[in-house]
C-alpha cells in the first residue's frame, strides 16, 4: 500500500527511473546527469504571496495545539505500543532543518496514533488509531498501552464501532458538497499556516517523501499536506487533553485515592505540605527512646563496655540503629541506658529471694551420691558438674552436705518417712497449701536434707499425700503495675510507628529524585543522539545537501 | 592479671562478678593475644602499644562500672583492684581533674623525658598545629587532653 501510493507521483521533468543490478531503484536526470536513489520531486511552483516561515518556535507551538492527543508529560514517548518517537513528526522539520529521522536504512513505515476515542463505560480507557489503520487499547489511569485489547474493552469498542460505521454512512448519504464547505473552511487559518514550511523545505521533501501516509479512504490523498490535516480532523473527536497541569491533577487524584499525602508521591514542595503530612514527627526522647528499646531487644548485656558492642556489630542491621545519627549520641544513649538497666536488674535482685545454692546441690546429691564412694572420689567424679563448681557453695559445706546425706541414707525408711513429714508439717499454710504444685515446693523444704533422704517415688508420693490434705490457701490481693505496663507498651509501639513513617518518606524522597535524574538522563541521551543524528553526514544526506544547492 | 591460685585455697569473688565476668574474659583473652602476637616487623618503640592499650580499656571498663554507672559494689571492686583486673595508678590519676582521659602512666612521667616535659599526647588538640596527627611514643595514643 505503501508502495503504490509511492509509484502515483509523476516524475519531475528530465528524470528517467531506472533499476540497478542490485534491484534498487534509481533515479537518472539526463540534463544535469545527477543520479540518486531517493525519488526526485518537482519543485514547487512558487507559491502567490505567502507570509514568511513562522520562527521555529512558533511553528512547534501550533503543531503542538493541533497534536495534543498524546497524554502530555514525561511517559509522553513511550505512547503507543509502537514505540513511536514523537520528535520524529515532519512537521518540526521546518524549524529544526531535517536531521530527525535516521534514514541510513530503508525506511521503515512508523506507525503513530492519529486519533483517539474514549471507550463508553470504561474510565480510563481509550481506544486509539494509528496512522497504518492498527489501533490499539490505551489506559490513561495507568499509562499503559497494549495491542491486546482486554475482554472487558470488547462491548465498548464493539458499540464504538457501531457507531462509528454508522456516521460514516450518515456522511456518504450526505450530499458531499453540504459535508466538504464547513470542513474546508475549518481548514482555511491551519492550512494557510501550514503551507509556508513546506514549501520552504522544498527540495529536502524529495528525500523525506517515502513516508507517505497510508489512509483508510483514498479520498483525502488528494488533498496538500494530508498529514496536517488528518490530525486537525481528529482533533475535534478526542474526548480529553492532557497537559502538564492535567497530570499534576491526575496524580493528586490518584494519590488521594490511594489514601496518600502529597508528600508521598511528591510532584509538591516540602513547604507546600500541611502539617503532619510527613507522617508523625521525632523528637530526641523518641529516637533516644526507640535506640533503648532496640538495646533491650537484642538482649544487651548492660554490664559489656561499649568497644564489644560496637565489635559485635548486631545492632547495625536494625532500622532503630538510625534513629540516633551520630555514634557519639549512640554512645551517651548507650550509656545512660545501661545505668539505668544496672540499677533496675540490681533491685530485681534484691527483690527476688536469694536463690539457695543448697537446692541444685542437694538435687544432685539424690540422683548421683552412693554409699559406695568416699567424698574425695565423689568429688573427683563429678568434678566438672556445675553444682559442683558453683561458686556461691563452699567446698566446706559440699563434703558436710554430701557426708550427712550419705548417712541418712543408711537409715531405716520409717525413721526417713516421719522426718519429711515432720518437716512438711513445719511450713506454714502461706507457703504450703492445698494449692501447692509438687513440682514447686518452698525452698524451706527443697533445701532441707530430710527432703533428698528418700527415693524419689516413695517422696514424692508423700509429699502430694500431705499437699492434698491441706486446707486451700489465706486470701491475699495484690493486682498492680499492670497499667503502668499497658503505658509503656503504647507509648513503644507509637514510637515504632514514628520510625516507620519517617523511613517510608525518605524512600519515597530517594525515589522521587531517582525518577527525576532519569528523566533527566533520558532527555539528555535525546538530545545527544540528534545532535549525533545531525553531525552525521551519509551519502545520502550529502547528495540531499547538494540538491538543496541546486535547487537554491 | 590475679595470680593463679589453688582452688581450694581460692575465695570466691564479691557478688556481682558472675556479671562482668565475660567481658573481663574477653579482655584478658585479648591481652593473651596481643602478648603472643608476633612482633618481627613491628617498629621497637610500638611494640608494646597493644599491651598498653588493652590494659587501659580494661581499666576504664572497671572503673566505669563503679563509679560511672555504678554498677558493681566497692566490695567487688576492691577486689577487682586487688587482683590485677585494673591499673590502681592509672584510675587514681583520673579521678584528678585534667587527668580524666589520661592514656597511660608514662605519658605524665616528665622526669623521663628530655625537657622535662609530659608526652606530646598530653597537649590538647585545640593547640596544635592544624594537621598535626601525632602517636605517642610510648603506649600510641593519639591525644588523651581533658579538652579534647
Amino acid at each position: 500500500m505503501l508502495k503504490s501510493t509511492h509509484q502515483k507521483i509523476p516524475l519531475p521533468e528530465g528524470w528517467t527511473e531506472h533499476k540497478a543490478p542490485t534491484g534498487h531503484t534509481y533515479y537518472y536526470n539526463a540534463a544535469t546527469k545527477q543520479s540518486t536513489y531517493t525519488r526526485p520531486v518537482a519543485a514547487p511552483a512558487p507559491v502567490a504571496p505567502v507570509p514568511p516561515p513562522a520562527t521555529p518556535a512558533q511553528s512547534f507551538l501550533q503543531y503542538q495545539a493541533v497534536e495534543g492527543q498524546p497524554s502530555a508529560g514525561a511517559p509522553f514517548n513511550s505512547f503507543g505500543p509502537g514505540g513511536q518517537q514523537h520528535g520524529g513528526r515532519g512537521g518540526f522539520r521546518g524549524g529544526r532543518g531535517g536531521h530527525d529521522r535516521s534514514r541510513d536504512s530503508r525506511p521503515q513505515p512508523t506507525d503513530k496514533p492519529i486519533s483517539r476515542h474514549a471507550i463508553p463505560d470504561n474510565e480510563n480507557w481509550f481506544l486509539v488509531h494509528t496512522k497504518l489503520g492498527r489501533r490499539f487499547v490505551y489506559n490513561s489511569a495507568k499509562d499503559q498501552s497494549y495491542w491486546r485489547i482486554p475482554d472487558k474493552l470488547k462491548d465498548g469498542i464493539l458499540a464504538l464501532d457501531q457507531q462509528r460505521i454508522k456516521e460514516k454512512a450518515e456522511a456518504l448519504a450526505a450530499p458531499k458538497e453540504a459535508a466538504n464547505v464547513p470542513q474546508g473552511a475549518a481548514q482555511r487559518p491551519t492550512m494557510a499556516a501550514e503551507a509556508p514550511p513546506a514549501n520552504a523545505e522544498g527540495a529536502e521533501e524529495s528525500s523525506e517523501y517515502e513516508e507517505v501516509e497510508v489512509t483508510d479512504d483514498e479520498g483525502e490523498d488528494e488533498e496538500n499536506p494530508p498529514k496536517r490535516q488528518r490530525t486537525d480532523e481528529d482533533a475535534p473527536d478526542e474526548p480529553v487533553e492532557f497537559n502538564e497541569d492535567d497530570i499534576a491533577y491526575q496524580l493528586a487524584q490518584m494519590g488521594q485515592e490511594y489514601g496518600l499525602d502529597p508528600g508521598e508521591y511528591g510532584d509538591e514542595t516540602m513547604e507546600g505540605w500541611e502539617d503532619g503530612q510527613e507522617g508523625m514527627e521525632m523528637t530526641e526522647a523518641d529516637s533516644n527512646a526507640l535506640f533503648k528499646d532496640l538495646l533491650n531487644d537484642f538482649g544487651i548485656n548492660p554490664y559489656s563496655p561499649w568497644e564489644k558492642l560496637v565489635e559485635e556489630g548486631k545492632l547495625v542491621d536494625d532500622l532503630r540503629y538510625t534513629a540516633l545519627t551520630s555514634m557519639k549520641a549512640r554512645k551517651e544513649v548507650w550509656e545512660e541506658w545501661s545505668r539505668e538497666k544496672i540499677k533496675e536488674l540490681r533491685e530485681l535482685r534484691a527483690k527476688e529471694e536469694k536463690k539457695d545454692p543448697r537446692i541444685p546441690y542437694l538435687a544432685f546429691l539424690q540422683k548421683h551420691a552412693t554409699p559406695k564412694l568416699y567424698w574425695p572420689e565423689f568429688k573427683r567424679k563429678y568434678k566438672k558438674e556445675p553444682e559442683m563448681r558453683d561458686t556461691a557453695m563452699a567446698d566446706k559445706d559440699r563434703e558436710k552436705f554430701y557426708r550427712d546425706h550419705i548417712n541418712r541414707l543408711k537409715l531405716p525408711q520409717s525413721t526417713l518417712k516421719t522426718d519429711l513429714s515432720a518437716l512438711l508439717k513445719s511450713q506454714p499454710l502461706s507457703q504450703l497449701n492445698r494449692d501447692t504444685l509438687p513440682s514447686h515446693l518452698p525452698p524451706a523444704i527443697l533445701a532441707d536434707i530430710r527432703f533428698i533422704s528418700l527415693p524419689l517415688g516413695i517422696r514424692d508420693d508423700l509429699v502430694e499425700d500431705y499437699i492434698s490434705t491441706l486446707p486451700p490457701p489465706p486470701e491475699s490481693n495484690d493486682d498492680e503495675e499492670t497499667e503502668e505496663q499497658m503505658k509503656q507498651r503504647q507509648d513503644r509501639e507509637r514510637r515504632q510507628k514514628a520510625l516507620e513513617d519517617r523511613e517510608k518518606h525518605v524512600a519515597e524522597q530517594k525515589r522521587q529524585q531517582r525518577r527525576n535524574l532519569e528523566f533527566g538522563k533520558g532527555r539528555l541521551r535525546e538530545e545527544e543522539m540528534e545532535i549525533e543524528r545531525a553531525m552525521n553526514v551519509s551519502k545520502k544526506g550529502l547528495q540531499g545537501h547538494l540538491m538543496e544547492v541546486d535547487g537554491a | 592479671m590475679p595470680a593463679i591460685r589453688h582452688a581450694s585455697k581460692r575465695k570466691a569473688p564479691p557478688a556481682g562478678f558472675s556479671d562482668i565476668e565475660d567481658d573481663l574474659l574477653i579482655f584478658s583473652n585479648k591481652m593473651k593475644d596481643a602478648e603472643n602476637a608476633p612482633t618481627t616487623n613491628v617498629p621497637r618503640h610500638q611494640v608494646h602499644w597493644p599491651i598498653f592499650q588493652i590494659s587501659h580499656q580494661r581499666s576504664r571498663y572497671v572503673y566505669e562500672l563503679y563509679y560511672e554507672k555504678e554498677a558493681i559494689s566497692k566490695e567487688l571492686y576492691e577486689w577487682l583492684l586487688k587482683n590485677n583486673y585494673a591499673d590502681k595508678m592509672l584510675i587514681a590519676k583520673w579521678k584528678k581533674t585534667g587527668y580524666e582521659k589520661l592514656c597511660c602512666l608514662r605519658c605524665v612521667q616528665t622526669k623521663e623525658t628530655n625537657f622535662n616535659s609530659t608526652c606530646i599526647c598530653r597537649v590538647p588538640k585545640a593547640q596544635m598545629k592544624e594537621d598535626q596527627a601525632i602517636e605517642c611514643v610510648s603506649c600510641g595514643c593519639r591525644g588523651c587532653a581533658s579538652s579534647d
